[in-house]
């Protein structure tokens, strides 16, 4: 069975996002729009996706910026740009943080389905090399592991839970205390030195 | 709003008769468990209900089982293995459950295909269906048929102990029918949720 492709659109336009989905939403294609590179980078800091598809001009962080930051942090994972102003000068440096493509608006449905055809044939084929002898009986097993691992480790965090939760009250409450202390004992301006 | 296609049929049909299932199992565990309180049908008829809808259930929970060990939807009951992540996430989430629900404030978690859980979901389920609901049925099976099965029952420690893990579970499990469709109304219309187990697709921002 073939997984559904998870695309990241980062476009504040929202026609942009529903433009991905109707073109890729019937063809094995999960899109989820995001407005801002800081939505963009909260959602890639929590899940996984096959595709992400930048816009250049942003308020904000610009796509540019936002393609660094998850270069940085997942060099694999296939980044498009997509901009109405392209110049030499953002074709050059998104070619320099490895792109997997450099799109023009306006955008086509062919330009669109191309390019995510292109970005996961780029992405395939260091996760085949990654994924090494990790395919079929391998992962299965692993999928399986984590599976039947997954109730004891849910019941250790649950056990662990007050700890933590007590831990980090303790800790809330010595920063807030310090913190009155600073207050009390340190002179709130340069004036109070006057004075 | 996007619509995200994550309850696969199979698990739909799943959820469905489980939940149907579970209700009669409650209902009949009640007045088996508590005759004197609670009677409703003949006793024996009870009894016939009871069992005839735990082997339903178990061929039902197998189904399931097979669906996700042999899909990549098994990712959705994987655990999270950085505890800073899951902490983090898990006090979010009940920072949203306690408070920032009444504020009208997003949810933290976002759903996606193989994420459809929040933390504190995630962490419940594969407890509920890869732990308690395997117990609960095979404690079942075990008093459905003493002699068949004295050899298990004496090697857990007698009837008395099958039948308190049984009826805790049983007790758990009530709870849990009330608290799940509360926690079901809580999508961004109370009926989101539920519209979503029925046509599989949960409409996202």
């Amino acid at each position: 069975m073939e997984a559904t492709k998870k695309v990241l659109v980062i476009d504040d336009d929202p026609v942009v996002g529903k433009s991905f989905q109707r073109v890729l939403g019937g063809k094995g294609y999960a899109v989820i729009s995001a407005a801002s590179g800081a939505e963009a980078l909260d959602r890639l800091a929590r899940e996984d996706y096959d595709v992400v598809y930048a816009d250049i001009k942003m308020p904000g962080m610009d796509g540019l910026e936002v393609t660094e930051r998850i270069k940085a942090s997942r060099p694999w994972l296939p980044v498009v740009i997509v901009t109405g102003y392209g110049s030499q000068e953002n074709e050059a440096r998104a070619a320099k943080l490895g792109v997997a493509g450099f799109l023009n608006k306006p955008l086509s449905p062919d330009m669109i389905e191309g390019s995510a055809q292109l970005a996961l044939m780029q992405e395939a084929k260091p996760a085949a090399a990654k994924a090494g002898t990790q395919a079929g009986p391998v992962s299965f097993i692993k999928n399986v592991g984590l599976f039947i691992a997954a109730p004891f480790i849910g019941l250790a965090y649950v056990v662990a839970f007050p700890f933590i939760g007590l831990g980090l009250l303790g800790w809330l409450a010595i920063k807030a205390l310090a913190h009155r202390g600073v207050d009390v004992d340190q002179p709130s301006s340069p004036d109070s030195d006057v004075r | 709003m996007e619509k995200l296609y994550v309850h696969p049929l199979p698990v739909r049909i799943w959820h469905w008769i489980n939940a149907a299932g579970f209700i009669v199992l409650i209902l009949t565990g009640i007045q088996l468990r508590y005759a004197d309180l609670f009677h409703v049908l003949p006793f024996p008829v009870t009894v016939r209900a009871h069992n005839w809808v735990g082997f339903t259930l178990i061929v039902n929970y197998f189904l399931w089982l097979l669906f996700y060990l042999f899909t990549d939807k098994i990712k959705v009951y994987h655990p999270e293995l950085d505890p800073a992540k899951h902490f983090r996430n898990t006090l979010r989430q009940l920072q949203y459950y306690g408070y920032g629900i009444f504020k009208g404030d997003p949810n933290p978690h976002h759903v996606s295909l193989y994420h459809k859980f929040n933390p504190l979901q995630s962490v419940a389920y594969q407890v509920i269906m890869i732990l308690l609901v395997p117990i609960q049925f095979y404690t079942g099976l075990l008093l459905w048929d003493l002699e068949r099965f004295g050899g298990s029952v004496a090697l857990f420690g007698g009837v008395r102990v099958v039948d308190t893990v049984h009826v805790s579970l049983f007790v758990f499990f009530i709870a849990f029918i009330f608290v799940h469709p509360y926690l079901a109304s809580l999508g961004h219309t109370w009926s989101a949720h539920f519209k979503a187990m029925l046509t599989g697709y949960e409409e996202v921002d």
